[in-house]
């Protein structure tokens, strides 16, 4: 007993010095600074789609592609919950599907009103996820229930269409969800009233500090946080608001990411959140209900994907027996996991969901700027898949090598 | 059984009682899995300031019994008495309550939380529920150093994620999360198994520092030079039976072996 203290911290320097640049690098990239890869793809993507052709990054390119991605990435947010627990869902775009349907149906061909109509396709949405996690709680792989929900739900989307198979939505209030625009003064506003409270919880937590042993400069700490936030907010909303307005569902997008933000990283749900998922039976042992997280996750699958399917159905006017089906929940998946959502569960952030689906929009944004043809899309969006899989796999294991087999 | 033992490590800050105060007692519990027979009429005391360790073969029922006293299973006859008072420990829940933490061998840590967040897994400070309960990360962090500081664990940074420590400063990060709550008893399920030399010099040291805080400790252990280092009393169990219990410099080596392997049993015949 008398001999520990010396050896170990003399053993703890000499590791820390002799670790290789790589492998600090690769720590570092899995925590803090997980999405500055991602950040990087997506200067390379734009940059090369803008030295083709300069409109890429005109003002109503961006207002396009902002409007193009907001339905990916709000579903990939709820994605991002299901797969930081460590499940994963495949049935939420067709859900998204049926959630607007109903919504559409009630509100054009039945006469309800329009709030009461969301009311209830949300509802529609949190019941089906509901039971679906209770399933995966019962004991069946998340893979499995959702692949045979999504199949469930594409013939429930058939019965809870009208007999011709379409509602057309184009010129009621449920199309204006999508063409409102907040005029350039509200969004200001809207936007300097969420840089206050930011920059306030900011002091808040400086002022806490004070005095103890992690305190820090306010200059780094507060000043720094709250000039680099506001150049980025005002200028996104320049940028967006530039013309008619910022559109709505860009400002849900944002609430959604903000709230979720606020959750995942300040709160206790988050820690248990993220604890769930790093390590499942501590998380039990350490008296987390656990089952109670998952159904959490998935219920704001749910409430993703209603959202998510109405502002799509708003976007393109009508809803059919085609709505939530193509590359949306591949998209979604994608989204989520290009951000740099691990698939392994408890590590991603949920602004993975939106600069995941800012890279995969920007590509197929910039291949039909160029008039390039679908393949090159697809052949892109594939790549950048496997790409960041290849990148979370090397961030999990720690080292560049592969595992010895 | 051992009401006063002569080692005098704790026993100062007791003076008034003279006895040290009985933190856990087991009378004659016994556990069945199907016709198997887990555990035999087992006594077994625990006081305060003192580390117990049990040592016994594979399938002696050490496990067994460890889960008995961290509530994960339920002895099918006996009684445990918690502070003198009879207790049922249905759950890991109900032996926190009581007072009871168990350091699991496989840590139960969460590699990707940092070790303030680990420290404080399922326990955390946090506010009101209408901001949604958000985290006192300030506090927390205060407390996780108070904490990290008595026991002299050293880990570079607080908001690292624990996966990239080393062995012994996650078993240090799994210890410390035991006192976070202030447990009278400690448990340790196998703490230097799979640690270098180093690190296991840093545990044993770990659980010298529980003891001087007046604190419980029993450590299932199947290293017999570091049951020899660091415990006040040895208790033997073989075929789900307690066979021997010695007390500090009351044995051998060999003594030990032969009551673990029940070479003593045909001795005593």
């Amino acid at each position: 007993m008398t001999t520990a203290t010396t050896p170990a911290p003399l053993d703890q320097t000499s590791r820390e010095v002799s670790t290789p640049l790589t492998s600090r690098i690769v720590e570092a990239l899995g925590g803090t600074y997980r999405s500055i890869p991602v950040l990087v793809t997506l200067a390379v993507i734009w940059l090369f789609f803008y030295s083709q052709n300069p409109a890429y990054l005109s003002f109503a390119n961006i207002t396009n592609l902002s409007l193009q991605i907001v339905t990916t990435a709000i579903l990939a947010l709820g994605v991002v919950f299901v797969l930081l627990v460590g499940e994963i869902d495949l049935s939420s775009a067709v859900l998204s599907g049926v959630c607007a349907t109903v919504v559409a149906n009630l509100f054009v061909n039945h006469g309800l009103p329009l709030t009461l109509a969301i009311a209830v396709g949300i509802a529609v949405g949190l019941v089906v996820v509901f039971i679906e996690a209770q399933v995966i709680i019962f004991g069946v792989p998340s893979l499995i229930v959702t692949l045979g929900g999504m199949v469930i739900l594409q013939g429930l989307l058939l019965v809870v269409l009208p007999p011709e198979f379409t509602v057309s939505v184009g010129g009621t209030d449920y199309a204006k969800i999508v063409n409102t625009h907040l005029p350039t003064g509200v969004s200001f506003a809207v936007a300097f009233v969420g840089w206050a409270v930011y920059c306030y919880s900011r002091v808040r937590r400086q002022r806490e500090r004070r005095g103890s042993t992690s305190s820090s400069l306010v200059v780094t700490s507060v000043v720094i946080p709250a000039v680099v936030s506001g150049i980025v907010i005002f200028g996104l909303v320049a940028v967006l608001s530039h013309g008619l307005g910022l559109p709505l569902p860009v400002l849900i997008l944002t609430v959604m990411l903000l709230a979720a933000s606020y959750a995942t990283t300040q709160t206790r749900y988050g820690a248990h959140l993220y604890a769930v998922g790093g390590n499942r039976e501590a998380a039990q042992r350490a008296g987390i209900p656990v089952s109670r997280m998952i159904i959490y996750s998935f219920l704001i699958l749910g409430l993703c994907a209603a959202v998510a399917g109405m502002v799509d159905a708003s976007r393109l006017l009508a809803v059919s027996n085609s709505s939530g089906s193509g590359p949306l929940m591949l998209n979604a998946i994608a989204a989520a996991v290009v951000g740099g959502t691990s698939l392994f569960g408890g590590r991603g952030s949920v602004w993975a969901a939106l600069l995941g689906a800012l890279v995969i929009g920007s590509i197929n944004n910039g291949v039909q700027l160029l008039g390039l043809s679908t393949e090159v899309q697809s052949f892109a969006t594939g790549g950048v898949l496997i790409l960041a899989v290849a990148i979370d796999v090397v961030i999990t294991r720690g080292s560049l090598r592969p595992n010895r087999r | 059984m051992p009401a006063n033992p002569d080692d005098a490590s704790g026993s100062d800050r007791n003076q008034d009682a003279g006895v040290r105060e009985r933190l856990l007692e087991l009378r004659h519990v016994s556990k069945y899995f199907g016709g198997v027979r887990a555990l035999h009429e087992v006594d077994l005391v625990l006081n305060r300031g003192e580390v117990v360790a049990l040592v016994g073969d594979n399938g002696a029922g050490k496990t067994t019994l460890v889960k008995v006293i961290s509530g994960v299973e339920h002895p099918d006859s006996g009684e445990i008495a918690v502070r003198g008072e009879t207790v049922r420990l249905d759950s890991p829940r109900t032996a926190a309550a009581n007072g009871i933490h168990t350091v699991y061998q496989d840590l139960s840590l969460c590699d990707n939380l940092d070790a303030v967040l680990n420290l404080f897994l399922g326990q955390e400070i946090a506010g009101s529920r209408w901001r949604g309960r958000p985290l006192n990360r300030h506090r927390m962090e205060v407390e996780a150093q108070r904490v990290l500081d008595s026991l002299s664990v050293k880990i570079r940074s607080l908001s690292t994620p624990v996966g990239g420590l080393s062995g012994g400063q996650r078993q240090g990060v799994a210890i410390c999360r035991a006192l976070v709550s202030d447990p009278r008893l400690v448990l340790l399920d196998e703490p230097t198994a799979a640690l270098g030399v180093s690190q296991r010099a840093e545990v044993l040291d770990l659980i010298g520092r529980l003891r001087e805080q007046n604190r419980g400790v029993l450590v299932i252990s199947h290293d017999l030079k570091d049951v020899q280092q660091v415990a006040d009393r040895v208790v033997v169990m073989r075929l789900g039976a307690k066979v021997a219990e010695f007390t500090r410099g009351n044995y051998t080596s060999s003594e030990l072996v032969a009551a673990m392997t029940g070479a003593h049993e045909a001795a005593d015949a």
